[in-house]
């Protein structure tokens, strides 16, 4: 059975990237003439690039102390200006103190690959993406997961709704701006993931997407996520959002509200950064994050989602030394049935990009 | 019998309605703005070239700051590839690509 999901995975693998190709060698005959894109060699660098974070972070939840620490490299590889090969891992340490909360620490070394995808950008308005991908669901999974992006380092509880089993799809995705003028943009994501029961492609059989418009005056963006999760039971997700940075004041807003068989929940999150406030220029650097969320299980829960209500409110305190440098530090208070609990997060995060070989000019 | 129900529903519907509202104002905003074309022209002033629509800088601001604290500097040997990357997370057009990469390497 395995066997059988692995060579149709592969068939459909090579015909994904067959049928891309094709569709890429026409649409780039096509655009020839008008390759502007190719202007830019002159003066900037299509150079395969290593990009990413690395952080260490301390989390207590309960008592129970947990050390993380991680580098998360991000891979560019450009082929060209229309392709694009793009891979996030994860390598870290996770360790725990033996009995709970005395004893020595234990723990284990990890690997992970977030995702690995061939990028085509084939149309103004197009890109086709195959390979492993995250699943565009809500704006969590995809955009906020990066260790040196989240403002908090615990992700919402609602945020496994719409990303079963691994938050990962293997398959195609077409995505890009629908339209655009000078008041507003449209933008999309339609994607089909086949199952994979290998090891490092694990993924569930799903389809989906997104649309969302963005206001240009107001910095303000709302959108709406659906998927159809194929296996054993079908399962509709839907997820809303959204998203608010206004020109005036260093305000990050975003709230996400999302429904399933298993469960509904939302979060809304507000970051401020202290950069107008009348105080002396390092206490500038301060950001002050806030987050409110509530998750409430429907026939019992499951599939990642927790089976008793729970509310939760987080307070984070972040300090940017440069914008690539921040420490960072939170407290959560957890309340359900089950327990209530305090998590508290300290660490540091780090974002780096390096220019792999000589950037190539004419 | 849920308790969290009726709870849950008004605050997905305040939701709702804030969004959209918020959507409606942004739309009645955009519409109070003068027309280029109505702004009185000094007469001594000599034919320009139009002003584009959108400038680079604004893809910049609106686009990296939805998820992430702007960069300060990027390599000038990476620029395209970090603006193709940009490109594929943010779900920009190609027209954006290009004022962007014009912007961060001029």
């Amino acid at each position: 059975m395995r066997n059988k999901d692995h060579k149709r995975f592969r068939l459909l693998l090579l015909a994904a990237l067959a049928v891309s190709c094709a569709w890429g060698l026409a649409a780039r005959a096509q655009d020839t003439p008008t390759r502007d894109v190719h202007a830019f060699d002159n003066h900037a660098g299509f150079t395969p690039t290593l990009s990413g974070a690395m952080a260490y972070i301390q989390n207590t939840n309960s008592g129970i102390v947990s050390l993380n620490p991680q580098v998360n490299p991000v891979l560019l590889v450009p082929f060209g200006s229309h392709l694009l090969l793009e891979s996030r891992a994860e390598f870290g340490g996770f360790f725990q103190r033996r009995d709970g909360t005395t004893g020595p620490y234990g723990g284990k070394i990890y690997k992970v690959v977030d995702y690995a995808q061939l990028d085509w950008l084939v149309h103004p308005r197009v890109i086709v993406t195959a390979g492993e991908y995250l699943l565009p669901f809500g704006m969590y999974n995809e955009r906020l997961t990066a260790v040196w992006v989240k403002n908090l380092q615990n992700a919402p509880i609602s945020s496994t709704i719409g990303t079963r089993s691994s938050g990962t799809g293997d398959g195609f995705m077409l995505r890009g701006t629908a339209t655009q003028n000078s008041i507003y943009s449209i933008q999309y994501n339609a994607y089909f993931s086949a199952r994979s029961n290998i090891n490092e492609l694990q993924a569930a059989r799903t389809a989906g997407g997104d649309a969302s418009v963005f206001f240009n005056k107001p910095r303000l963006e709302t959108g709406v996520s659906y998927q159809r999760f194929l296996q054993q039971r079908n399962i509709n997700s839907v997820a809303t959002y959204l998203s608010w940075q206004p020109r005036t004041i260093p305000l990050d807003l975003k709230a996400e509200g999302d429904f399933s068989y298993n469960g509904r929940g939302y979060w809304i999150e507000a970051a401020y950064k202290a950069d107008q406030l009348p105080v002396p220029v390092f206490a500038r650097k301060f950001q002050f994050v806030t987050r409110e969320q509530q998750l409430f299980p429907l026939h019992g829960g499951g599939n990642a989602v927790p089976t008793v209500s729970t509310t939760q409110v987080d307070f984070g305190l972040n300090y940017y030394f440069r914008d690539n440098l921040r420490l960072v530090s939170s407290y959560a208070r957890s309340f359900s049935s089950q327990q209530n609990a305090n998590v508290w997060n300290f660490g540091v995060t780090y974002r780096f990009l390096w220019p792999l070989l000589p950037g190539r000019k004419s | 019998m849920n308790p969290g129900k009726p709870v849950m529903k008004r605050i997905l519907l305040s939701l709702f309605i804030g969004s959209y509202l918020a959507v409606a104002a942004t739309l009645a905003l955009a519409s109070d703005d003068p027309q280029p074309s109505q702004q009185p022209t000094p007469a001594s002033a000599a034919p320009t070239a139009p002003k584009p629509v959108k400038t680079g800088e604004q893809v910049f601001n609106n686009n990296c700051s939805r998820c992430h604290q702007p960069p300060m500097s990027i390599p000038p040997r990476a620029t395209g590839t970090v603006v193709m990357h940009m490109r594929t997370r943010a779900r920009l057009s190609r027209e954006d690509e290009q004022l962007l990469l014009h912007f961060l390497a001029p």
